[in-house]
């Protein structure tokens, strides 16, 4: 049973196609979303994460259709978004920018101090909360970010770039984290970084110029990459997203583009 | 209700947990509403490994919880007395747990079942103490109070209260009231009453929307997103504008100005016509158009007319403030951009889309 289902999804941003006619759906789980810069990953999340408003189309989370502006509430309250950029006030602390959040999702009071230092302490910062956040490092302005994310024990987690800025051992961390997390929720992670997808995801979805390029477990995309011939990659997987986005793009632009790797490595 | 009843083999094979799981929920869905059933089955649970182990673990919740309680009364919170006794939040929780899983039988039936059948979703919750355990840092035993009344106030006035605009309202204020007493600037009350309603406009601009709040991405994924936050802030700043204005208004000569309260009202309105302009074309537009275009039907016919600065001043200021044609036409103005509100209130939603 999907938890997130989108229909004929058109994005445009001026003249720019974003998301062109996409239909796909998530159920619990991890699912990382890779693609090349500019494919329409970002678009997506903040359509889901009903920010942006679509050109056309259906998006439906938990049951609800987000078009509709009444049920936008419910869904909201369920929902955990950290977006690829943010800003803080620059007075607060990481317990009172937590805990801020934590009030514009309308927690209960009474929880939301247990809550703030539960999600606090899930990030690895436990020893932190007091701070200000303008004097953490951006890796941990980051996870302040996954926090506020997960504050309201979501049922639909959307993580934008959420492992830039963080060093091996708290991306480790952090894949833990999402292994636990995609126990009950539906847990979308857009990213660059492919052992991200190999280690923490359940199902890997690949888009490109707005189109679903391929859809699989991260064992399948691997298993694409052993067996195209003639693509470049350090590991399966990134011999599999190649190859996956070759065969996309059809024999008409199979020809070397310029950078087929642009969002699979740094 | 139908006349079955769950088996006895059914019991046993549900309490050790080798039942396969359809069976297993809709014995528990027989639970909720059986409760001949759900003693027999909590009876066989607590018969099990899990449910003796289930047993010394109320017991020793409940022991230490009594002991915390007592322990509280006499000393401050926060006295390490035993390993079980984590943080308060720690054991508020885990009380609540020992509470549901002890007191009704059903619900010791479902607690018990969530032990013994490991399955994965089960497997994240016990992983969560130990994580917490691990991350936890010394100082998160003093709780800032952010539950607080007067944290969530704050919270709700939202950037500009929180920022500069405020000190530069204050500023004004204090500014006319120094120039009148001190250096006999007369025409300080009708220049004051100009600018006033430009004031909380310049606030709401700097209170929504991406261009002035950091946190409106994240914000816009809440549900406190659109007309609500707008509206939330908005009243924050008028709260802090309105009384500081019309106060020193009040200190201040007349010379030939109007009352300091007539302001209120225009104030009023011009900041509903911002949040109603601000539903066709963002917040920054909006609230440049009208706050410009007040100051600009004040000041211009002022600046291009002859005569003395301050009396053409007053009269120009006299004209939109005072009477009962000029503050009706105010409040009319004001029920209409209300109106307009509450009618659009979707568009608020999603304004700035990219």
């Amino acid at each position: 049973m999907p938890t997130i289902r989108v229909t004929d999804l058109h994005v445009r941003h001026r003249k720019t196609v974003a998301l062109d006619s996409l239909d796909v759906d998530f159920g619990p789980g991890v699912h990382g979303l890779l693609g090349p810069n500019g494919a329409g990953k970002t678009s997506l999340i903040r359509v889901l994460a009903t920010v942006a408003e679509p050109n056309s189309g259906r998006v439906e989370i938990l049951g609800e259709d987000t078009g509709e502006h009444r049920r936008r509430s419910a869904v909201r309250r369920r929902l955990g978004y950290l977006p690829q950029e943010f800003g803080y006030y620059p007075g607060f602390t990481v317990r009172e920018f937590v805990a801020y959040v934590a009030w514009l999702k309308d927690m209960p009071a009474a929880e939301t101090p247990a809550a703030v230092e539960r999600a606090v302490a899930r990030v690895g910062l436990g020893d932190r909360i007091d701070a200000k956040v303008r004097t953490l490092s951006g890796g941990m302005v980051r996870r302040v970010g996954i926090a506020q994310a997960i504050v309201n024990d979501p049922r639909v987690l959307l993580l934008d770039e959420p492992t830039a800025g963080l060093d091996p051992e708290q991306r480790v961390e952090f894949r833990e984290l999402l292994r636990e997390l995609g126990a009950s929720a539906t847990v979308i992670v857009s990213t660059h970084l492919v052992e991200d997808v190999a280690a923490a995801c359940t199902e890997v979805t690949l888009i490109d110029a707005g189109r679903v390029a391929y859809r699989g477990t991260p064992e399948s995309l691997a298993a694409l990459g052993e067996t195209a011939a003639g693509v470049v990659g350090d590991n399966p997987i990134e011999r599999g997203y190649t190859a996956a986005l070759r065969a996309h793009r059809g024999p008409e632009s199979a020809a070397p583009t310029a950078h087929p790797l642009e969002g699979a490595a740094r | 209700m139908t006349g079955w009843h769950a088996s006895d083999a059914l019991v046993t094979r549900y309490a050790n947990g080798s039942l396969p799981d359809p069976d297993a929920w809709s014995l528990e869905k027989h639970l909720e509403s059986c409760g001949r059933c759900a003693a027999r089955v909590s009876r066989a649970v607590r018969e099990t490994p899990a449910g003796v182990v289930l047993a010394e673990v109320r017991e020793t919740v409940l022991r230490t919880s009594e002991r915390e309680a007592a322990e509280g009364a006499l000393t401050a919170r926060g006295t390490r007395a035993a390993p079980a006794v984590r943080t308060a939040g720690d054991a508020r929780a885990s009380g609540a747990h020992a509470s549901t899983s002890g007191s009704a039988s059903t619900s010791a039936a479902s607690a018990s079942a969530s032990t013994s059948t490991p399955d994965h979703t089960t497997a994240a919750a016990p992983s969560r103490p130990y994580r917490r355990a691990r991350l936890r840092g010394p100082r998160s035993l003093t709780t800032a109070p952010i539950g607080s009344r007067t944290a969530r106030v704050l919270w709700a006035a939202g950037p500009a209260v929180r920022g500069a605009w405020s000190a530069a309202v204050l500023g004004v204020a204090l500014a006319a009231v120094l120039l009148a007493r001190f250096a006999d600037f007369a025409g300080a009350r009708p220049l004051l009453l100009a600018v006033a309603p430009a004031v909380p406009v310049a606030g709401v601009a700097l209170s929504y929307g991406a261009h002035s709040d950091p946190l409106h991405e994240i914000a816009a994924a809440t549900p406190s997103a659109g007309l609500r936050l707008v509206l939330t802030r908005t009243a924050a700043v008028l709260a802090v504008s309105l009384p500081l204005l019309t106060l020193a208004g009040a200190l201040l000569p007349s010379s030939g100005a109007p009352a300091a309260a007539t302001w209120l009202l225009p104030g009023l309105t011009l900041t509903l016509v911002s949040l109603a302009l601000a539903g066709y074309v963002g917040f920054r537009a909006a609230t440049a158009v009208t706050g410009g275009g007040w100051l600009c039907a004040v000041l211009g016919p002022v600046l291009t007319a002859d005569g003395r600065l301050t009396a053409r001043l007053a009269e120009q200021v006299s004209a939109y403030l005072d009477g009962a044609p000029a503050q009706g036409g105010w409040a009319a103005a004001a029920v209409l951009c209300a109106a307009l509100l509450a009618a659009r209130r979707p568009a608020y939603d999603r304004l700035d889309r990219r």
